[in-house]
């Protein structure tokens, strides 16, 4: 259960939120929760922020979101060229936290506005990878 | 704390030096402006990102090859913003009283890298975790900047524009600049897309080259110099890598707000009180953002002191009249360091046919990476 199987590129393999890729394949958008203090972080964390407690429970995520600002990318890293242009955006959870995700390419640019509202699906790609995309 | 002397080599593709030899023109041209002996020198911090440069811990080639051994040396890293933090160590190390005349070198060497090598480091400048697996660029994290900006406040493509011409037209009056030859509106604008909105006119240059400041404390300032430049104020903070753990609209950097906080509350000055700023503007729109972020500007309305010219000479607050990172180029670890070597030109009274007239009191600001380290220096003559 590598990490590299997540994102479009997977530049980290190890990692104690390994975890999440399995969420991911069940179509699921995994998030942590502190034990202790509730704190819900995403990205998950293994460790949390507020209360430096090492001990979290997973959950899901609902993936409702609204988009707070992209780009359209012409001019991309090596594993990325045979892409361009891609679209990657920023945008908030209604569950507090924020996402940063790839856009959907079938959206056609001029739809998209800031503050618009957008889902965070699971999407897989060639291989055994797996990652997240915002959708309309 | 003063500088005593500072140092510049000509940035660009810079194919006739080395790392090290880059670094001595600086140094040279320093320790002649200080008037200095250079054994008094009693440690050098070396500022530079070192994943560009073939040498690992490049402070120990280059301390060598300035003569500096047997003194402490070291190397300092804070991506972009490195000379920023450069500054303030060496500033520390001298008010502890541990040393008493520090060098602080700037150098980068960027363009013996082959561009698949400049490209698989740029798809990393994100956080690897979260954000790089999905094709990340520096332009592209800047980029949604500006899209939010554009979105919130109105701020065109034109605007953008303006601060490249602005600096490009300085940057032909610079001969360390890289680019020597100004542009209009018309060509920025039909430049190719890098990331949307950002063009590349919109864009710095990675480049070579290097900077030196000579700093002493106040006894040694007054004793060997009879024009120091002070440091009166110093402020430097982080932010989250991860743009999804910022906070706000993305219109605005809150780590440099927070670094210009400390420096304008440790100088006790105002914002209004600047006389010439060195902003970074790795990106046209990274300018407009800074001028609100240090207080020249309210919020949004950054583009207004472009179009009514008070950025340029003669105006209100003249910003990056050598040119700026647009024109002079990006040797990442150099950057800083030659912003604060034009300050203190400035504030001498130094700079030629750039020269702020009466200038008192000079800004530099510094963002490294993607804006999670922002240096703010304030100097005084």
């Amino acid at each position: 259960l590598g990490f590299e199987r997540f994102g479009k590129f997977g530049y980290v393999s190890q990692t104690k939120v390994a975890q999440m890729v399995s969420f991911l394949e069940k179509d699921q958008l995994p998030a942590t929760r502190c034990k202790k203090c509730k704190t819900l972080h995403f990205p998950p964390r293994a460790d949390c922020q507020n209360c430096r407690n090492p001990s979290v429970d997973w959950v899901t995520l609902d993936g409702s979101c609204t988009l707070i600002t992209f780009t359209e990318v012409h001019f991309a890293p090596p594993q990325f060229q045979a892409d361009v242009p891609y679209l990657l955006g920023l945008a908030e959870l209604k569950e507090g936290p924020r996402v940063f995700a790839p856009v959907d390419s079938n959206i056609s640019r001029p739809t998209l506005r800031l503050g618009i509202h957008m889902v965070l699906r699971v999407v897989r790609r060639s291989g055994d990878g797996v990652y997240y995309q915002l959708q309309k | 704390v003063a500088i005593i002397g500072v140092g510049h080599s000509k940035f660009g593709k810079r194919s006739d030096a080395s790392l090290r030899e880059l670094a001595f023109e600086a140094y040279n041209d320093a320790i002649n402006d200080a008037e200095v002996e250079p054994s008094r020198i009693d440690g050098s911090v070396v500022c530079s990102a070192t994943h560009y440069d073939k040498q690992r811990s490049p402070a120990g080639v280059v301390a060598e090859y300035l003569g500096l051994n047997p003194e402490p040396t070291f190397n300092v890293e804070a991506a972009c913003a490195s000379s920023a933090v450069g500054l303030r160590t060496a500033w520390a190390l001298i008010s502890s009283g541990l040393h008493d005349i520090v060098a602080v070198v700037g150098v980068q060497k960027m363009t013996e890298l082959s561009s698949e090598e400049i490209q698989e480091l740029m798809g990393r400048a994100g956080d690897v975790m979260w954000e790089s697996p999905f094709g990340t660029t520096m332009p592209a994290y800047y980029a949604m900047y500006a899209t939010a900006h554009m979105s919130r406040y109105g701020t065109s493509e034109e605007d953008m524009a303006l601060v490249t011409v602005k600096n490009r037209k300085y940057g032909s009056k610079n001969p360390n600049a890289m680019f020597q030859r100004p542009v209009t509106v018309e060509e920025v604008l039909k430049s190719r897309i890098v990331s949307s909105p950002l063009k590349l006119f919109d864009c710095c240059a990675n480049a070579d080259g290097a900077a030196c400041l000579v700093l002493a404390n106040s006894e040694q300032a007054k004793k060997l110099s009879d024009r120091p430049v002070w440091v009166a104020g110093l402020g430097l903070a982080s932010s989250p890598m991860a743009l999804a753990g910022r906070k706000g609209p993305m219109t605005s950097f809150e780590v440099s707000k927070n670094a210009a906080k400390a420096a304008y509350e440790m100088a006790r000055i105002k914002p209004s009180d600047v006389d010439v700023a060195e902003v970074h503007d790795s990106f046209s729109i990274t300018e407009i953002l800074n001028y609100e972020d240090l207080g020249f500007a309210k919020p949004g309305r950054g583009p207004m002191l472009l179009r009514k010219h008070e950025t340029e000479l003669g105006g209100s607050i003249p910003v990056n009249v050598d040119g700026g990172l647009l024109a002079k180029g990006h040797p990442v670890g150099a950057t800083g360091a030659s912003q604060l070597f034009t300050i203190v030109k400035q504030l001498r009274g130094e700079a030629g046919d750039l020269q702020v007239d009466g200038a008192k009191v000079g800004l530099a600001q510094n963002i490294g990476g993607i804006g999670m380290y922002s240096g703010v220096s304030l100097l005084k003559a």
